[in-house]
């Protein structure tokens, strides 16, 4: 369903410069740049090899706090397998071996000391298909903060419900939070995803191309409520859809085959003016 | 293009869209496949029912009573599943849940009466229960109070049940110690301990009076199975009250059908148990076929069934028809085996199946189902580790194709000469036989597990859940069904192992009832086996095939069982 949208938008950006144009004028009115937001992670020289494959090479970004980051490349280029070293669910995957540091407010994740249990209870995490688990809405938002062990200190109900209105699903399931996660709509499902990675409230939430599998009803939706989550959350997300990209974020990667980022900086600057030609074809359609 | 004629000079190389593409080969393989289909089932079928003939000695009854059943019994009710089948299908799964709930039920109860009547008496089983909800109470306690204490906790939950259940009881060994191999005494081992703490079960049992049996059976089987029922009608109707209805109306009707069934000559637990596994089910049923209004109709065919039976027996018996003289019969399953046929009964080794499916069912699930978790969640994919867990992969899969017997060898050197149980009890032919179905339980719970999709894994834990917590709250729940109903079915191949039974001594025949798990047991298929090889024509004609029929059933039951359970936990 996703494939549709994301091949159209590519072939408008090559059709016409003008309409890549005007994108970028929509960039500029939309984004407002805090100026110099902290940094809260800083990637330095990271390197994924699975098996003997290097899928990551010597990768470096600051990644600012409150703002949505992108990063976006054609397929297989590694932005996803970045995405999850952040939280080290790489670790999961007993082929991928992980070289240089990815700081979390000047911590090393991946220090000998770091629980990555620990890690992945201050990064949440989005997937690309939704992927609730077969219990009713009300403990699915409330998973997170069960196992962390929270559940028992605070008001379980209340916070449920702040998760769902700040995935912007309580109006259509507060009256069914007993109904199974699974009986919702593609998109709902998905917010429900986004509410209980909120639930527990985490400082980061990592998102894999969350609306690639969704209609572009439900893509709008879920891009509004990124825009909202940037306030009070830093948001990484990857995505296939470069319109995508310049519509909700403020900083932008772009990566290139073989797992090289190839540019970082703000979003306006990488539509409007990048600075490498390659990402330049990329974004124009020339490549990829 | 349409418009184009079709003898036109280009259309003609094309190909038409009426051409017809040649699909003979494909036709005769669906032909051949259901052919291979409809020869098995009805192979089968033809099997069962020629058992089935001699089982019930259908040959010994009159023509005309076939005439007076066929026209009270089989035409109304296949005219009524006829019309539902046609008319009103709502009211003909209705029909046919309303017949199969209650007989389930009775089956179920017919397996509790024997629990019940040989195992335990009511006061044991109060003893019990009250023991076990004793130490559930400990321990929730101790985890609302001390919930970070994570090895604390690991003991209560391994340490409450058995002083709930056992105390500290008084210990005296008096053993001689021996080297494995060559049997030389090295020295002797001989101490005793005074009882230091009673058991809560212990404590009970001091108490001056206990109310009756058939109240204790009311309060801890009759109440809590409505309760837990009534949870299916409270949540239809989103109302907790329903569940109180249930329970109130279950025991009252259970209470009074206790204090009646002693009048006409039943036991007044027995009673408590049948009327409790028909009248729960059924009323759970009957209150959703209310609430839904649909299908109403499909309530008179087990009436039907039940009238059509008794006013053909009436007639039959009162215009002289000989009726079918059954080898399977109720004082078939009552009795002890015998060496005259008309007296030859299954009861013994009826108890004795029974009990060796429950040391199976205790010892091979919890072994087969942690297997499966630490091969799928836990070992390594690669590395040294990893291949060697690959061959034990391997080789669990080998072990579920050796033979039976090797089994039964294998049973007899580990727990008769090995631990030194005695031969022929329930607790080595159970554990034997667990060690049988114990390859086939690993497997079918890690395809279970297997199925569970990684991306519920990665959710979990990518919401900071650790590994233990990921398989207790998403990989488990989710696979659970699937590892019922495998290790159930590989229990309903268990119940019918006969070559390990022998191996390790089980009698042929036992004419009493095991006295517990460390008592001979006789066993179904054995007692089977051995009747083929009684002098009397009769066993093997008749009685052999009445036990071929019980065994039948009792897998049914369990069988049946699996699947109720599975469909009930798809759902949730």
């Amino acid at each position: 369903m996703s494939q549709p949208t994301t091949d159209s938008a590519t072939e408008e950006t090559a059709e016409s410069d003008d309409r890549l144009i005007e994108t970028e004028v929509s960039v500029s009115e939309t984004v407002t740049q805090p100026a110099g937001a902290s940094t809260i992670i800083d990637v330095g020289d990271l390197s994924v090899y699975y098996h003997d494959d290097q899928a990551l090479r010597s990768v470096s970004m600051e990644i600012p706090e409150r703002q949505v980051t992108a990063l976006i490349g054609p397929s297989g280029c590694g932005k996803s397998t970045f995405l999850r070293c952040l939280n080290r669910m790489n670790d999961l995957i007993d082929a991928a071996r992980v070289d240089g540091t990815v700081e979390l407010l000047g911590q090393n994740v991946y220090d000998d000391d770091v629980d990555p249990v620990a890690l992945r209870r201050r990064i949440g995490m989005v997937f690309q298909e939704p992927n609730p688990f077969p219990k009713s809405i009300y403990d699915n938002v409330a998973y997170g903060l069960r196992v962390q062990g929270k559940a028992d200190d605070i008001d379980l109900d209340a916070e449920v419900e702040r998760a769902l209105r700040s995935a912007a699903l309580w109006d259509e399931v507060k009256d069914q939070l007993d109904k199974s996660g699974l009986e919702l709509s593609g998109g709902q499902q998905q917010r429900l995803c986004i509410a209980r990675a909120i639930a527990p409230d985490p400082e980061v939430i990592l998102m894999d191309e969350p609306a690639s599998a969704l209609d572009p009803v439900a893509t709008s939706k879920i891009e509004d409520l990124i825009d909202d989550l940037a306030e009070e959350y830093t948001v990484i997300i990857v995505t296939h859809n470069m319109q995508q990209a310049a519509r909700i974020s403020d900083k932008t990667a772009v990566f290139l085959t073989g797992g090289e980022l190839v540019e970082f900086d703000d979003t306006q600057t990488i539509f409007e003016n990048p600075a490498d030609p390659r990402v330049e074809d990329y974004i124009t359609g020339k490549f990829g | 293009m349409a418009s184009e004629p079709t003898d036109g000079g280009t259309a003609s190389d094309r190909p038409t869209l009426t051409m017809s593409i040649s699909q003979l080969r494909g036709r005769i393989f669906e032909l051949i496949s259901a052919g291979a289909t409809i020869f098995g089932i009805t192979v089968v079928m033809g099997m069962l029912v020629y058992v089935a003939r001699d089982a019930l000695r259908l040959g010994a009854a009159d023509p005309g009573w076939y005439l007076v059943f066929f026209w009270t019994l089989v035409v109304p009710s296949l005219g009524m599943a006829g019309y539902f089948a046609v008319r009103d299908r709502a009211a003909g799964s209705v029909a046919y849940a309303a017949t199969g709930i209650p007989v389930i039920g009775i089956l179920v109860a017919g397996g509790l009466v024997i629990v019940f009547t040989e195992l335990i008496d009511p006061q044991e089983w109060l003893a019990l229960v009250f023991a076990l909800v004793v130490a559930g109470a400990i321990i929730s306690a101790h985890q609302r109070y001390r919930p970070q204490a994570t090895f604390e906790r690991l003991l209560v939950l391994f340490l409450t049940p058995i002083l709930t259940l056992y105390g500290i009881p008084a210990l005296s060994v008096d053993r001689a110690i021996t080297t494995p191999l060559t049997g030389t005494e090295l020295f002797t081992l001989s101490f005793s301990t005074p009882a230091l703490l009673p058991s809560v079960r212990e404590l009970l049992f001091v108490l001056p009076i206990l109310p009756a049996g058939w109240i204790l059976l009311l309060g801890t089987v009759t109440a809590p199975l409505a309760y837990g029922f009534g949870r299916l009608i409270a949540a239809r109707r989103d109302d907790e009250r329903g569940r109180l209805e249930l329970v109130a109306v279950a025991v009252t009707v259970v209470a009074i059908a206790a204090n009646i069934g002693p009048l006409v000559g039943l036991s007044a637990e027995g009673t408590i148990l049948v009327t409790t596994a028909l009248l729960v089910p059924t009323l759970t049923y009957l209150e959703g076929v209310v609430r839904r209004r649909e299908g109403f109709a499909g309530l008179a065919f087990p009436v039907v069934l039940v009238g059509g039976t008794f006013v053909g027996a009436v007639l039959a018996t009162s215009l002289g028809f000989a009726s079918p003289d059954p080898w399977l019969d109720w004082s078939f399953l009552t009795s002890a085996p015998s060496r005259t046929p008309e007296d030859a009964g299954m009861y013994p080794p009826l108890v004795g199946s029974i009990l060796i499916v429950i040391v199976i069912a205790m010892s091979a699930f919890p072994v087969g189902v942690g297997a499966a978790i630490y091969l799928e969640e836990y070992a390594p994919d690669s590395g040294r580790l990893g291949r060697f867990v690959d061959f034990l992969e391997v080789n669990i899969g080998n072990l579920a194709g050796v033979p039976s017997i090797v089994y039964g060898l294998l049973g007899l050197a580990l727990f008769v000469n090995g631990v030194g149980l005695r031969d022929g009890i329930v607790i080595v032919a159970g554990l034997t036989i667990g060690l049988l179905i114990l390859p086939i339980v690993i497997i079918s719970s890690q395809e279970a597990i297997k199925a569970v999709p990684d991306s519920r894994r990665e959710a979990s834990y990518g919401m900071g859940a650790t590994r233990w917590q990921t398989i207790r709250h998403v990989v488990l729940p989710e696979a659970f069904p699937g590892i019922l109903t495998g290790t159930i079915l590989a229990m309903g191949r268990a119940i019918g192992e006969t070559a390990p039974l022998l191996m390790i001594g089980v009698a042929d025949s036992v004419r009493s009832v095991p006295d517990g798990f460390f008592d001979i047991a006789a066993a179904m298929p054995a007692q089977i086996f051995s009747w083929k090889s009684e002098l009397a024509p009769e066993f093997r004609t008749g009685v052999m095939a009445a036990g071929v029929i019980t065994l039948l059933v009792v897998l049914l039951v369990m069988n049946g069982t699996a699947i109720v359970l599975r469909n009930k936990y798809q759902r949730e």
